[in-house]
């Protein structure tokens, strides 16, 4: 295979071997900033994915389809304990291909506490300006444009200043934004810099070899050195596996995600877990949301799909954002059945949907591995104290619904009135107690499951994202942030990897 | 000898209960059970009823071909947590019955009253695995309902015919399962990039939604 070939499904035709200096495993935010850095560097690397490339020809309108073939357990994923979806993409590209491209800097005092509390040295806000700095250069993250937002972005904003709540429109790493609002099954437009389209390409003109649906099984260590990883090629979306693969590398950098590295270590035979953390410590930042009816058409078609946030509330522990997902989706949340549903689906042109989400610390869980799978168990159970935390962020939502002019506000708390029609009937949300089953929630940032420490006895990687028992063994996914970030997690791990590229660059 | 006369009762009601008396399907599905289109077609009926703000129903949106499709694009895993869903609404009644006469009986053969109170049971229901089970029910027809062009023109939320730029990604992915040769661009046939221009909200609408012969 030559430099800055790709390879797709079709092609696999027999086992197969290569030899790099680095391989790469996933092409999330993080992998695809290593991969294309690396090559950047000169080095020669081999980035695999087991997902397919996706095409906008291939992108599905109809939610449950798209996650049935973007999303890992066809977007079905929970955890136990207390019950909560989360959605990890399977997909050249990862979770960018559909996230919501939100973009945000960890705020300095999360970043501080991190260096505190984790014995970390050089991860301050001053240490990650320059690398999120060269993110966003590259991608163009810039301020979403005031035309694109459209009137459910707006009324956010509207209610913000109307109760003097700071927001302001996202930043996000998209050129060109029309608002179509589809950023969840694959933006049409091409605006979105999802890594497929942005870094991918590069480390392909770079020299990087790019293997697609290859799923890999296990990392390949000979006493405390890594010296590949071995794989199955698998078919898109069913993921039966065929021809062997196997990547020989001076080093291995693992970008999987927050729930699959961990599994890929312990079924390479508890690898790099001298801590004893690998897969410990799961945190989510988990998200409950409230739908608002307006008296006026609302078209919320129309808007970037999350175009405004309110900062406001950071050290309280929440973050406030405007959300919007396929019809089919947004309609799940609206209750009952029969004639009533009908009629609450017909107020969906006058609607808009905010969420928040928390910073759940004291909420932990873990990953861990089932037999014959690559899937994970996650086990995650959410703290009394951080339920006080989301039921704050729903009441502050509710406020912000009424003073931008809701005639009728939609909690989806069970055990509370289906509609709320004024901010006296919405104080229920803060008077009375609610329980963790009683909310619907979401969890798609996740983290700290090879957390990094400063003490090699407590996390699993050193700041820069070397596995403290492995010289060249690195990962880079969001599994080495210490905690929740207090903000949507893509740049900083995005920062963390391109500074992670720089050192692995030097030590090759 | 009783305990085996019960259970052999036991079992010939579980066989009745579970396989007999269903309708035949308009067609052939390959992934749905006679029972579970039977399920789906009644839960759809009285999850979303004719008329209304919105005129189509869950009948016509015929929800059991959606979930044929969404069940052929999903793995192993997800299929089986799909079928045991359909077996709980169905024969949840025996646990949870549906006040009046007949309540026990399946949920595809009550009337759809019943359907209704029966669905309105397991949303309100004080166990959350009851109200999971709704939600997960409700969250499928939803989507199939959704999945129907005329519901989506209907409220105005059907995808725009967007037309998107060629770029660099282009020329490298083939469509999933084709090898590159299949791409047949170019360099030349790269477009400029998006500008950023809004789309205009009455546009034409994404072929696959819009009104036949519009
Ligand atoms: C719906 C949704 C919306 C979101 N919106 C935002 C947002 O707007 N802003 C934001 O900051 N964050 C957002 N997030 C979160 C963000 O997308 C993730 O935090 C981010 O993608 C994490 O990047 P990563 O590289 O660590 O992992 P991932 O993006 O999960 O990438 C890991 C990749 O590794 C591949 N992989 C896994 N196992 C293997 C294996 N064994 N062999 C080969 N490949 C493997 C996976 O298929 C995947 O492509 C969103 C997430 C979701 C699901
Ligand atoms: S809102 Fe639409 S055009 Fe803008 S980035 Fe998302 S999918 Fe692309």
């Amino acid at each position: 295979m030559e430099p800055g070939q790709l390879r797709v499904f079709a092609q696999y035709d027999r086992d197969l071997t290569l030899e790099a200096d680095a391989v790469v495993v996933g092409s999330g935010p993080a992998g695809a900033v290593v991969a294309k850095e690396l090559t950047d560097a000169g080095k020669s690397v081999v980035l695999v994915e087991e997902g397919p490339p996706f095409v906008p020809a291939e992108y599905e309108f109809d939610g449950g389809l798209s996650m049935a073939r973007t999303m890992r357990e066809g977007g079905l994923r929970t955890t136990s304990g207390t019950v909560m979806p989360t959605m990890q993409a399977v997909a050249l590209g990862g979770g960018s291909l559909v996230n919501s491209a939100i973009c945000n800097r960890a705020p300095a005092f999360i970043l501080d506490r991190w260096c505190s509390d984790f014995e970390l040295e050089r991860t301050t806000r001053a240490d990650l300006d320059p690398h999120y700095e060269a993110v966003a250069k590259f991608l163009g993250i810039a301020v979403t444009p005031e035309n694109v937002l459209g009137r459910r972005n707006l009324l956010f904003r509207d209610g913000c200043d109307a109760l003097g709540y700071h927001c302001e429109p996202m930043y996000r790493n998209v050129r060109g934004c029309r608002g179509s609002g589809e950023c969840f099954t694959g933006c049409r437009s091409r605006a979105k810099q999802s890594m497929d389209i942005s870094y991918i390409p590069a480390a392909l003109r770079g020299g990087a070899r790019v293997l697609t649906s290859v799923r890999i099984e296990r990392v390949l260590a000979e006493r405390w050195r890594a010296t590949g990883v071995a794989g199955r090629v698998v078919t898109p979306f069913t993921g039966r596996p065929s021809h062997q693969v196997r990547i020989h590398a001076k080093l291995v950098v693992l970008a999987a995600g927050c729930t699959a590295t961990p599994v890929l270590l312990q079924k390479s035979g508890n690898l790099a877990n001298r801590s004893g953390q690998v897969g410990e410590n799961l945190q989510f930042h988990p998200g409950v949301a409230i739908m608002g009816i307006f008296p006026e058409l609302v078209n919320p078609r129309f808007g970037a799909t999350q175009g405004y946030q309110s900062r406001h509330f950071l050290r309280e522990g929440f973050k406030l954002e405007t959300l919007w997902a396929p019809p089919a989706i947004t309609a799940v949340r609206l209750p009952g059945s029969g004639m009533a549903l009908k009629n609450r689906l017909a107020d969906i042109p006058y609607s808009a949907i905010w969420d928040g989400i928390a910073v759940c610390n004291r909420s932990i869980g873990r990953v861990r591995v089932r037999r014959r799978s690559m899937d994970p168990i996650l086990s995650w159970k959410l703290h009394p104290a951080d339920v006080s935390v989301l039921a704050q962020a729903l009441w502050v939502l509710s406020q912000i619904f009424f003073a931008a002019g809701a005639r009728t506000i939609v909690p989806g708390v069970h055990g509370i009135a289906p509609e709320l029609h004024s901010l006296e009937e919405a104080e229920v949300l803060r008077d009375r107690p609610i329980r963790a089953t009683d909310l619907v929630l979401a969890g798609n940032h996740v983290f700290c499951t090879t957390r990094m420490h400063g003490d090699a006895r407590l996390g699993v990687v050193d700041e820069m994202g070397r596995c403290h028992d492995f010289e060249n063994l690195y990962i880079a996914d969001t599994g080495i942030f210490p905690q929740c970030p207090a903000v949507n997690p893509m740049w900083t791990g995005m920062a963390l990897a391109h500074r992670s590229a720089q050192q692995i660059a030097q030590q090759i | 000898m009783l305990t085996a006369i019960l259970c052999a009762l036991a079992l010939g009601y579980a066989v009745l209960r579970v396989a007999i008396g269903y309708p035949d399907p308009r067609r052939h599905y390959h992934r749905l059970g006679r029972g579970e289109v039977a399920l789906i077609s009644s839960a759809a009926e009285a999850m979303y009823p004719a008329g209304g703000p919105i005129p189509s129903s869950g009948l016509d949106a015929d929800l059991p071909d959606y979930l044929e499709r969404l069940m052929t694009a999903s793995r192993l895993q997800t299929r089986i947590l799909l079928h045991l869903l359909f077996f709980l609404v169905e024969h949840g009644t025996l646990l949870f019955p549906t006040p009046g006469r007949g309540g026990m009986r399946r949920f595809s053969s009550q009337d759809i009253e019943q359907r209704v109170a029966a669905l309105d049971g397991w949303a309100e229901s004080t166990l959350f695995v009851r109200r999971l089970v709704f939600t997960s029910l409700r969250a499928v027809l939803t989507m199939g309902y959704f999945a129907y062009p005329p519901v989506v023109r209907r409220l105005g939320l059907a995808p725009l015919a967007i037309e998107s730029p060629i770029c660099e990604a282009d020329l490298l992915y083939p469509r999933i399962g084709e090898k590159p040769e299949s791409i047949g661009m170019t360099a030349a046939d790269l477009t400029p990039p998006s500008e950023g221009i809004p789309l205009p909200q009455d546009g034409p609408l994404h072929p696959g939604f819009a009104e036949p012969g519009a």
